[in-house]
């Protein structure tokens, strides 16, 4: 072997070994440790879900009036870890019940949003024309509404109720995931393993599906998890608003503050810890969307 | 120039069209009738159809729409249920109360955000720059309501420092030309009431300016890293100018361009965020209304009210996308 070519063995030797896309996003994420303390407190959120019936030291809407005989509302106590509320029910236990809704409606606003917006957003791009025209002035006509003022529309149009707010919010990030797909798909419409494709035959419709879809994907994965934080943050915000679960026995921590804010003067914590959980979740997913954006980020790949 | 502004208005045209659309359909698919919210449900049938004919609900469909926007192009917005006044006297009460809330928030969020972010990016790596990471996250991570409630607690509640509901004192004696309160206060020489309107606008900005802050800051520190490497400036450090020179000539001047777009956008959050705003701390605006207006199926204010909402917020993105084009020649070209 020449000598040039032992060179090429020798540093062939010292790079990294090869690994896809995702082995490599994965590798980078581990080293982050905000996103790891993200992915932490998620599993935690999780676990609380799954055992809150372990967990919470009460049923959710076990009344002891005998407790808030005395005035609204007895503090934190080691009986009480967060107190009681007006009704007698003990904070902790809702607010540990409250985690399942919080997961539940992060994901199925997301899956609604993502779903209808990667379908529109897919078509606008591969198939353009007068479809993409008619498609994005659509979402632009939308996205003139400021977006928590169209979920508060779409759910004033469903009637109040815990699913409808979901699926108005969902139904208010369409644009934002059709739009970004979109420009992902034009990108990846005219790069050349598209028109190999294309050269060989492989029909339309393939392409689409199995050649620039999973292309498309990592931007979409990035916003997708933040739409998870904003999304919890909004249907809290439109359970504040009173548009959300009509039963007040409901553990859902944004209608649990619009009750809080009443007796903010004499019990403060009321409104602290549900506020608190809503602050610690989005966080969390916050953390795991920044870190997954600088995992997929190609611009970073094989470095660090 | 000119063609770049031309081209952006006729691009509203399908959207103003789209939007009419939107929300003509929306009111119609909102339950209820709307004879029922104005009459009762104990109405007679005969009232009823009175009143579906009165109100030409009978008409078919494309009809009412077209009659729809001819009265709301003449500036026509209906009567609310409510309170029985015009729906555009309400709006010219209301929306002073929501520009001065989303006003103070935006010059709350940019007088902090944007040294927060420079500072990042000039100490790269260092403390102050962890410190603007962990804000802005924290920034984008607290609900606007659930700030505002905290904020209410310590401020008005426990310190008192602070009022925590309405625009102005009831017991101050001021006139409002403008319906701005503080600037009402301002023109007609009443500093007491143009200080206590200013007091009272505190807390709400500050609530609401949490977000824009947070993205601010962000933007600032990513847009400034970036430019910090360009070839022009390494040129300028190069031929020896003072380095105040070149953060402000060369750094500031490109690392602002991307932050004028983001406030254009963020205004729009601020109009959303408006509504848990003002409800938390029972100001009189655009939001608060809206959402008293859900309640009591008020759809003349609802159509009304969205619609504006809606047409200021693509004029003031079409403002932006303007005044973007007029200090950043480089996207005027194509």
């Amino acid at each position: 072997m020449s000598e040039a070519g032992i060179e090429i063995v020798a540093l062939l030797e010292h790079t990294t070994p090869p690994s896809g896309l995702w082995l490599d996003a994965l590798r980078r994420l581990k080293r982050n440790p905000g996103a790891l303390l993200g992915l932490a407190v998620v599993a935690v959120f999780i676990i609380v879900a799954i055992f809150a019936p372990l967990i919470a030291p009460h049923q959710p809407n076990d009344q002891n009036l005998a407790l808030v005989g005395s005035g609204c509302c007895p503090g934190p106590s080691w009986g009480h870890l967060m107190g009681v509320d007006d009704l007698g029910r003990d904070e902790f236990s809702r607010v540990a019940y409250g985690t399942r809704y919080s997961l539940v409606i992060g994901v199925v606003s997301v899956a609604v949003g993502l779903s209808f917006g990667m379908l529109l957003g897919a078509i606008a791009g591969f198939v353009g024309g007068v479809v993409d025209s008619v498609i994005m002035r659509s979402m632009d006509v939308m996205l003139a509404i400021p977006g928590l003022l169209l979920a508060i529309g779409i759910a004033a149009m469903l009637g109040p109720s815990l699913w409808h707010v979901m699926i108005a919010v969902g139904v208010a990030n369409i644009p934002i995931f059709a739009r970004l797909l979109r420009g992902t798909v034009l990108g990846q419409r005219e790069s050349d393993y598209v028109l190999a494709a294309r050269s060989v035959g492989v029909r339309k419709r393939i392409i689409l599906s199995s050649h620039i879809l999973p292309n498309s994907m990592s931007p979409v994965i990035v916003a997708g998890t933040l739409a998870l934080a904003t999304a919890i943050i909004d249907v809290a915000g439109l359970g504040f608003l009173g548009l959300g679960s009509q039963d007040p026995a409901t553990p859902e921590w944004g209608t649990m503050l619009t009750n809080a804010d009443l007796y903010l003067g004499t019990a403060p914590f009321l409104a602290l810890f549900p506020g608190l959980a809503i602050v610690v979740i989005v966080l969390a997913f916050n953390l795991i969307g920044d870190g997954l954006r600088e995992a997929l980020d190609p611009k970073l790949r094989g470095r660090a | 120039m000119l063609r770049f502004v031309v081209r952006r208005l006729l691009l509203l045209v399908p959207i103003l069209i789209g939007l009419s659309l939107l929300i003509f359909i929306w009111i119609r698919a909102l339950p209820g009738t709307p004879a029922d919210a104005l009459l009762g449900e104990r109405a007679t049938p005969k009232a009823v159809a009175d009143f579906r004919q009165r109100y030409g609900l009978d008409r078919p469909l494309p009809v009412q729409y077209w009659a729809y926007v001819k009265t709301t192009a003449s500036g026509e917005l209906g009567t609310s249920v409510a309170s029985h006044r015009p729906v555009t006297t309400e709006i010219r009460e209301r929306f002073p109360a929501t520009i001065e809330l989303t006003g103070a928030a935006m010059l709350f969020a940019i007088s902090f955000g944007l040294p927060l972010g420079l500072l990042a990016a000039k100490r790269y790596g260092s403390a102050v720059d962890h410190a603007s990471l962990f804000v802005s996250l924290i920034g984008i991570s607290v609900p606007v309501f659930f700030l505002a409630i905290i904020l209410k607690y310590i401020f008005a509640v426990k310190l008192g420092w602070l009022p925590s509901v309405g625009r102005q004192d009831v017991l101050i004696d001021a006139k409002h030309p403008t319906n701005f309160y503080v600037l009402d206060g301002l023109v007609t020489g009443n500093w007491n009431a143009a200080w206590d309107a200013l007091k009272h606008l505190i807390l709400p900005a500050v609530a609401l300016g949490s977000i824009p802050l947070a993205i601010v800051a962000r933007i600032t520190r990513a847009s400034t890293l970036d430019v910090q490497n360009e070839d022009y400036v390494r040129t300028a450090r190069a031929k020896g100018l003072p380095p105040r020179i070149v953060d402000r000539r060369h750094v500031l001047r490109n690392a602002l361009l991307p932050v004028t777009t983001i406030i254009g956008l963020q205004f729009g959050l601020l109009l959303g965020g408006a509504v848990l705003t003002e409800t938390v701390f029972a100001l009189p605006g655009m939001g608060s209304w809206v959402k008293e207006a859900i309640g009591n199926h008020d759809y003349p204010v609802l159509q009304g009210g969205i619609l504006f909402i809606a047409v200021v917020f693509v004029v003031v993105n079409l403002i932006v996308d303007i005044t973007y084009g007029l200090i950043n020649p480089r996207i005027r070209v194509n």
